[in-house]
């Protein structure tokens, strides 16, 4: 190491400004543009001596960011026992942005690739993520994240712009379609109990985009790794689309209902995992196949085809593509599996529903990513046969085996 | 409201019909079909119907497209695609055109205008399964024969094709 010239300590002394304007700025002064009047009233107040205690009673008010939201017309209007929402609130733009929908999700799937990454490094025996954060390298992802928007995206010159740019773009739209309609608890959803009659349908339908778009971006990269990875990826979706959606046909007959709402509130007194639990098997298979997770990552196989359909994407797509979009999913199909076999938000009254909602699903997406730990790829002639021959002839037996309890009337 | 939304969806499936004719990237032409079935999909909401909207979205836009562009990607670029001779297209305008007007008198001469569309009637799907399995089972008996021979046809073509080699 040399020591550093004149123009690189200026070139840090630049860089070190623009950062700390770069804190203040969102911090400190935005804040005082946008709500200077409410602090200048409140400095009023403090000068009052009476209105100090007033002042001091609203600040204690747990729910003072609730009703400051409510009173714009854009808050949650989750009522609580302590707290009812106001009679003017809207709740669908905070429902479909912040809390059921997008933010929340996208917030846990970060935490959730830094929670994979470190769950694989203890099964291998290595350390994982270690040093961004100080704490085990929580923060990985998020320096993950500033690396990805940092990097230039590079569209290959002889790709079709238009399609390539639109696959990312559409990813990400459909993946905010799919999180409407896994509804947290009767109180926290975004698509409302009176409007979800075809919940489930809904989602098989917006699941049939995805090979479109995959085989699109294939197409688009104008690389034969991304096209090959593009045929399998559309082999591998069309073939286990069949066996989950005859699983979960299996729960629609015993509830006789495609609402997710109606399904959780039919397992009050069974799990339906216990009686479909055939279902329960080719229903997480079927997942992981979908989710293009370990034992079925054919689609994006590195030693095979570089990164399938993927190779050409970089930069923020391919965040999008392989880390945002895939965990999105994993969340969505693990969401769904906790409504139709563990009884989704149901459980002891000690922990509110939304929390047992995000337990179970938790579970269950600690499962799905054991899988990948110490499982070898499949070949890709096992693959559709185990999809088309054995997991097709166990779901339509599972319809069978739901069709007998209901005609008898066990449940 | 609704006739505006009517005029997008309209516009949205003409266009998209059109483009998946005359694209010269065959495809175009094939997404371009796909976003012809969604705005199908679209009207069928806005009659109410939202049960067959979504199997318009699950069987065409999720089964057929996906076939149609599966099956155009293996075809090498501009090979059997013909463009049409300058009479082709005039025969084919005409022949549209004549259909339009002649469906579209018989539309307007059936009293169509004067019909009230009964309102808040909506046919939930378990409905639509009842009424499969009482009245219309021989119908359904009917398809299921129809699409169980389909498969056991391609099966029988496929196997062929492997003890040829």
């Amino acid at each position: 190491m040399s020591e550093p010239t004149d123009f690189e300590e200026f070139l840090k002394r630049v860089v070190t400004i623009v950062f700390w304007i770069l804190l203040i700025v969102p911090i400190i002064v935005l804040p005082l543009l946008f709500f200077g009047s409410e602090i200048l009233q409140a400095l009023q107040l403090l000068v009052n001596a009476n209105s100090i205690f007033i002042l001091i009673n609203k600040a204690q008010n747990p729910f003072l960011a609730f009703e400051l939201m409510d009173s714009l017309g854009q808050g949650p209007c989750i009522a609580t026992a302590t707290y009812q929402p106001s009679a003017g609130c809207n709740p669908t733009f905070f429902r479909i942005v912040i809390f059921p929908g997008f933010t929340f999700v996208a917030l846990l799937t970060l935490w959730l690739g830094w929670f994979e990454r470190k769950l694989a490094a203890k099964v291998h025996m290595r350390y994982g993520p270690l040093y961004a954060g100080r704490i085990s390298g929580v923060l990985q992802p998020i320096a993950d994240i500033l690396k990805l928007l940092g990097k230039e995206l590079i569209i290959p010159a002889k790709a079709d712009k238009p399609f390539f740019i639109a696959v990312p773009l559409l990813t990400m739209g459909i993946s905010a379609a799919l999180l409407t309609l896994i509804p947290l608890s009767e109180r926290v959803y975004v698509v409302p109990p009176a409007s979800a009659s075809l919940g489930l349908l809904v989602l098989f339908a917006v699941l049939g985009f995805y090979p479109i778009i995959i085989l699109m971006g294939a197409w688009a990269s104008s690389n034969k790794f991304s096209f090959i990875g593009g045929l399998r990826a559309l082999h591998q979706l069309v073939s286990y689309e069949i066996p989950w959606f005859l699983a979960v046909l299996g729960v629609v007959v015993l509830t006789s209902s495609l609402d997710p709402f109606q399904i959780v509130r039919a397992q009050s007194k069974i799990w339906f995992i216990v009686p479909q639990f055939i279902a329960a098997f080719v229903f997480l298979t079927a997942t992981l196949a979908e989710l293009e997770r370990i034992p079925f990552d054919l689609p994006e196989a590195d030693t095979e085809i570089v990164f399938g359909w993927l190779t050409e994407y970089g930069g923020m797509f391919w965040g999008i593509l392989f880390g945002l979009s895939p965990f999105i999913k994993l969340y969505v199909f693990s969401g769904l599996f906790t409504i139709l076999f563990l009884g989704g938000w149901l459980g002891p009254a000690f922990l509110p529903p939304e929390i047992w909602f995000i337990l179970k699903t938790f579970v269950v997406i600690t499962v799905i990513m054991f899988s990948r730990v110490f499982n070898p790829r499949i070949r890709i002639d096992l693959l559709i046969r185990v999809g088309w021959v054995y997991l097709i002839l166990l779901a339509v037996i599972n319809l069978f085996i739901a069709v007998g309890l209901k005609a008898f009337g066990v449940l | 409201m609704v006739d505006i939304v009517f005029l997008a969806l309209a516009a949205v499936s003409i266009g998209a019909s059109v483009i998946a004719l005359e694209a010269r990237e065959i495809v175009y032409g094939a997404v371009a079909l796909g976003v012809s079935f969604l705005g199908l999909a679209g009207f069928f909401i806005i009659l109410d119907a939202p049960f067959v909207a979504l199997f318009q979205i699950t069987v065409y836009v999720g089964a057929v497209v996906v076939l149609i562009l599966f099956t155009v990607m293996l075809i090498r670029r501009e090979k059997g695609v013909k463009t049409p001779a300058a009479w082709e297209r005039g025969v084919g305008i005409v022949a549209a055109a004549v259909l339009a007007i002649g469906m579209g008198s018989v539309a307007f001469a059936s009293g169509l205008q004067t019909w009230v569309a009964p309102q808040g009637v909506q046919v939930s799907f378990r409905e639509i399964g009842v009424q499969l399995l009482t009245q219309y089972w021989p119908i359904l008996l009917i398809l299921g024969l129809v699409l169980a021979s389909a498969v056991m046809g391609a099966l029988t073509l496929a196997k062929v094709e492997r003890e040829e080699k």
